[in-house]
């Protein structure tokens, strides 16, 4: 990074401050590192290796700066979650629409998470990733299923989304911009 | 703490008042960690605060779990710090905390990420956290990356790898052992460190396959090594494989010409390196030595502390084996005793006392006397003992020495030091006749004001033993007596026993004793009173105890024939009954015994792993041994045990040892047999010896080994009836045994066995055999005394010979006798040499050999034998002996 854009970015943070910190969780295979790479490059990849611990991505969306938590979907790595939550602006959670069997588990996953006192108040942003597929929930049973309605403490929503085919990518974007304006 | 280090460094005392680190608290540091949870990470202070961190870790300060967890996650955030400073840190707290495994896997990809990013800093340091985190699975995973990384254009990467591959050696062989093709490339590296590093890893990888390595050091000894690290490295291994392949002395020693070319390298480490190699070389000749020791003369008057240091010290071992060569360096050695260094300093006086000849050792204690109060006492203690050695060796300046001591002893000192010049005392004054009155009432004027209870008792035992056989035994009656009366209940009890054994010795003192023995029935102690009793009844000869004077001897001076340790727990085990307790229901079994015959089921194997070897040093834990197995107790006393001899090759399946044990009509073959294989257990093992080559032996006995497991040794016997005196044989052996598999899992060993053989080594019983090693003090004296009633001179020619020294080490391994008077050592280039023996041959005979060697200019050696005994026969024995060696 060269002196001159540092000092940029500087003055931009300056003018702007937004920049926000999000934890994308969610079981294993649901899609959460495919979704950090759409966001951040746009591109898919049919192929991608389990992730191990953690990755950290900056991405830049207009004048926010978006830094990511994607952690790995593992029975082990589901106790350290909580860790990497604790206050963000917003927590991601992915879910694979497509995996029925899966679905029970992610429900009682999420509701163990958002158990812990320390992450009250934080909105959360549901994802049923996969609708390509046409085995896929409708957005309806989707929320059914996962009991999003007994969420009373934090404002939640929830979109069905396709990192394969690009689908509604634009309005998750747009709904985090939205949601760094209102953390700062 | 660091402050009067700097004070002392006028240009920086502005700056460094105080450290950083004053002060600093766990509690506070701890709070100071949350900036790791700033939305807006500041590093400079991240750094800061990590660097604390390390300081509390480093200076043992412990976290508790929840502490340690809650530091590692915050620190797992700063992974999305770009800075190359912090993330350097985030590494090292990494390795530093690493708290459970579960845990701190969480890091994994993030590393991954770096290991494969553009920054070479974060490859190595990546690399070198992962490996010290990863798991077998996970580094099949990442094994391509890391054989990409060993063969990286920048060092440090490579570095990295090459030392994790180390250290994953040790868990994931097989794995590592991929990786050859690539550490051998690494191997040609332009940067120092890989090929250190590389040629490292590739020693550790083949280190079991001897052949391989051997290549390895032949290869790389013409010349592709740069580095002087990677240089002292190959000296090394090139001297191990000098080591095993066996030395002989004939031909040229492999690599002598690689170590010898290294002498006259750039870099200091490496000459050193190369002069030590030399030096350490089994059966080193004098013209091998002299090239090392010319550099390491050089060292001595080095500017740099270090460098003196490093070859006064490998001098001081090249003078334990080989004085003469050292004594050209005397006068830089005698230099060094003023140096500031008192390390240096030290190891140059007694490097001198090794190598000094008669006429320095007055000038020498001299010096010595100056310096030792400055020095420390394990210093102190490293003179004390060459000073004894050197008093063996020139008896004549007992005097001086001996003042020496008795002078050290009254100066202040911790318990070490004291014992240390206590026991030379004690063996000047047993192997000194001379010096024994003098010692003694040294000793006598020590426990006057000694602060040791340990050392009063010994001394007074000592006392005891020796004193009544001097001219005038009536003069340490004083000080033995002034201790019941001033020191405290132990040296009280140790004073009366004296005191009897003075009383039983010395008739004319008798009455007297009586007397002070009487004033001790008043004692305040009961072992003291006790004591009293008891030998005043013993004296009076009462018939209580022991009626004649020779059963009163007998008791206070005769040696208690079980082993103390199965006394003792005997004496636990033994309930007060109306039956009194029987010393002679006290297993005479050493303990090594039970413990490895002792099976193990359903425990795992490698849980004996500790067990003791059992008592290979000494003649006295053979004979243990030996007398506790009955078949062997009527062989009579054992005369010699040899050193334990080879059987098999370092890591067979089987270690087999055997030490040959001499009686005067028997010999007893005693294999040490160890089983190195974790999945077997061996039973009924014995070995078979074919003694069709040894005519005059008879087996009587073979004694077999009910099991034998993984790694505890076990021993087995054959036993042979011989003649009389001496006889020779060449015996060879097979290991017969049962073997059962064990399921290494449970320990469990499998029903049924196969039998099987294992063949092992040849045997031979040579002359060196009967004959026991024992020095005399002064071997004029004790030639002269013998006279030359039995005296036998004879001539031989010893043909072509590569030196003088050699043809004298093969006369007296030959004849495996001990060479008295530093006489073994042949000075270079001499024309002829004088070399004295003695000896104590079986029958317990005693033998003194003069041996004269000239040689001529074909190398043609000739040698005077001149042997004198007790028994003519003997004499005649020594001269078959070396007519047929």
């Amino acid at each position: 990074m060269g002196l001159w854009e540092s000092f940029l970015n500087w003055l931009r943070s300056l003018f702007f401050k937004q920049e926000m910190e999000l934890s994308l969780v969610g079981l294993q295979n649901a899609g959460k590192t495919s979704l950090v790479n759409v966001i951040a490059t746009g591109g898919y990849s049919e192929d991608m290796i389990p992730t191990v611990g953690f990755n950290m991505r900056k991405v830049t969306k207009g004048s926010v700066t978006i830094k990511l938590w994607d952690l790995g979907g593992q029975r082990r790595f589901r106790s350290m979650w909580e860790r990497y939550c604790r206050g963000v602006s917003a927590i991601l959670y992915v879910v694979d629409a497509a995996d029925r069997d899966g679905i029970p588990i992610s429900r009682s996953e999420l509701h163990d998470l958002l158990s812990k006192h320390t992450l009250s108040g934080i909105p959360l942003l549901v994802l049923g990733n996969k609708i390509d597929k046409s085995e896929a929930l409708s957005k309806q049973a989707l929320v059914d299923q996962l009991g999003l309605e007994q969420i009373k403490d934090r404002e939640v929503c929830c979109y069905m989304i396709s990192c394969k085919d690009s689908v509604n990518i634009d309005v998750v974007i747009d709904w985090l911009i939205k949601h760094s304006k209102t953390a700062k | 703490m660091a402050q009067p280090l700097v004070k002392k460094d006028d240009d920086r005392d502005d700056e460094a008042e105080y450290s950083p680190f004053l002060g600093i608290e766990k509690g506070a540091v701890l709070q100071e960690a949350r900036v790791f949870n700033d939305p807006q990470l500041d590093p400079r202070r991240c750094s800061q605060v990590i660097t604390k961190l390390l300081y509390l870790l480093n200076q043992g300060e412990t976290f508790t779990k929840i502490e340690a967890t809650e530091v590692f996650f915050a620190v797992t955030k700063l992974f999305q710090s770009r800075d190359i400073g912090l993330r350097r840190m985030v590494y090292l707290m990494i390795k530093e905390l690493s708290p459970s495994a579960d845990e701190v896997i969480i890091v994994t990809s993030s590393l991954m990420k770096d290991m494969n990013s553009k920054t070479d800093m974060y490859r190595a340091n990546a690399i070198r956290v992962l490996c010290r985190i990863t798991d077998g699975t996970l580094l099949t995973q990442i094994e391509r990356y890391l054989k990409q990384a060993i063969v990286d254009k920048n060092p440090v990467v490579a570095s990295a790898a090459l030392v994790s591959g180390i250290h994953l050696l040790q868990t994931n062989p097989e794995i590592v052992k991929r990786w050859s093709n690539e550490v051998q490339e690494a191997v040609q590296s332009r940067a120092a460190l890989v090929q250190f590093h590389a040629l490292a890893l590739l020693h550790q990888i083949r280190q079991n396959d001897r052949l391989a390595v051997s290549k390895l050091v032949t290869s790389l000894t013409r010349g592709t090594v740069r580095s002087p690290l990677a240089q002292c490295l190959l000296i090394r291994y090139a001297s191990q494989v000098i080591h095993e392949s066996g030395n002989t002395q004939t031909g040229e020693r492999p690599f002598y010409d690689y170590l010898e070319s290294c002498l006259r390298h750039k870099a200091e480490m490496v000459i050193f390196e190369a002069a030590r190699a030399i030096t350490e070389l089994s059966g080193v000749t004098s013209r091998e030595l002299t090239p090392a020791i010319t550099v390491l003369q050089l060292f001595l008057s080095s500017s740099k502390p270090v460098l003196r240091f490093a070859a006064v010290r490998t001098l001081n071992k090249v003078a334990m084996t080989h004085p003469m060569a050292v004594t050209n360096c005397n006068i830089d050695m005698e230099s060094l005793i003023s140096d500031q260094n008192r390390s240096i300093a030290t190891l140059a006086i007694t490097t001198l006392l090794k190598t000094g000849n008669e006429s320095s050792v007055d000038r020498l204690m001299k010096q010595i006397t100056n310096f030792m109060s400055d020095i420390a006492d394990e210093f102190k203690i490293v003179v004390v003992e060459a000073i004894r050695s050197l008093c063996l060796k020139f008896p004549l300046k007992y005097r001086s020495l001996m003042n020496f001591l008795s002078n050290i002893l009254r100066e202040e000192g911790g318990f070490e030091y004291k014992k240390a010049i206590v026991d030379s005392i004690v063996l000047l004054i047993r192997d000194i006749p001379d010096a024994k009155e003098s010692g003694l009432f040294h000793l006598c004027e020590f426990i006057e004001d000694c602060e040791f209870t340990y050392l009063s008792t010994q001394i007074l035992h000592f006392l005891g033993n020796e004193g009544p056989k001097t001219s005038d035994p009536s003069k340490y009656i004083r000080y033995i007596y002034n201790r019941v009366i001033l020191e405290n209940a132990t040296v009280r009890a140790s004073a009366v026993s004296t005191l009897a054994k003075f009383g039983a010795m010395v008739d004319s003192l008798k009455p007297r004793i009586f007397v002070l023995l009487r004033r001790c029935l008043f004692d305040s102690d009961d072992e003291v009173r006790d004591r009293a009793t008891l030998y005043l009844n013993m004296l009076a000869g009462d018939g209580i105890v022991g009626e004649t004077g020779k059963d009163v001897k007998e008791f206070l001076f005769g040696s208690l024939n079980v082993p103390l340790g199965n006394l003792e727990t005997s004496l636990k085990n033994y309930e007060p009954s109306e039956e009194p307790f029987d010393i002679n229901s006290v297993p005479k079994d050493v303990k090594a015994q039970p413990l490895a015959e002792k099976k193990a089921p359903g425990k795992k194997p490698t849980g004996l792993g500790a067990a003791p070897t059992g008592p290979t040093s000494t003649v006295d834990a053979y004979e243990k041994l030996l007398s506790s197995i009955p078949e062997f107790a009527g062989f009579g006393k054992l005369f010699k045990s040899s050193a334990p001899v080879e059987l098999t090759e370092a890591e067979t399946e089987y270690a087999v040892n055997v030490v040959k044990h001499i009686y005067d009509g028997h010999v007893v073959f005693q294999y040490n047999c160890t089983n190195t294989v974790p999945e077997q257990l061996l039973e009924n093992v014995s070995v078979v010896v074919d003694a069709s080559e040894a005519e005059e032996f008879s087996e009587v006995v073979s004694k077999h080994l009910r099991s034998l497991p993984y790694d505890s040794p076990g021993h087995t016997f054959v036993a042979f009836e011989k003649p009389e005196g001496v006889a020779f044989g060449k015996f060879s052996n097979v290991l017969r045994f049962i073997v059962k598999e064990v399921d290494t899992s449970t320990g469990e060993a499998e029903e049924e066995g196969v039998e099987d053989e294992y063949q092992l080594e040849d045997l031979d019983v040579v002359a060196a055999d009967y004959m026991l090693k024992v020095g005399v003090s002064n071997f004029k004296n004790a030639w002269d005394s013998m006279g030359d009633d039995c005296e036998r001179v004879d001539e031989y020619g010893l043909g072509v010979r590569e030196s003088l020294a050699e043809a004298v080490n093969a006369v007296i391994n030959i004849l495996g006798m001990q060479p008295c008077e530093g006489t073994e050592v042949v000075p270079s280039n001499s024309r002829s040499h004088t070399c004295l023996l003695s000896g104590v041959f079986i029958g317990n005979v005693k033998v003194l050999v003069r041996l004269s060697f000239g040689i001529d200019g074909p190398k043609q050696v000739a040698m005077k034998l001149a042997v004198r005994s007790e028994d003519p026969a003997v004499s005649d024995t020594i001269h078959e002996i070396v007519a047929s060696g």
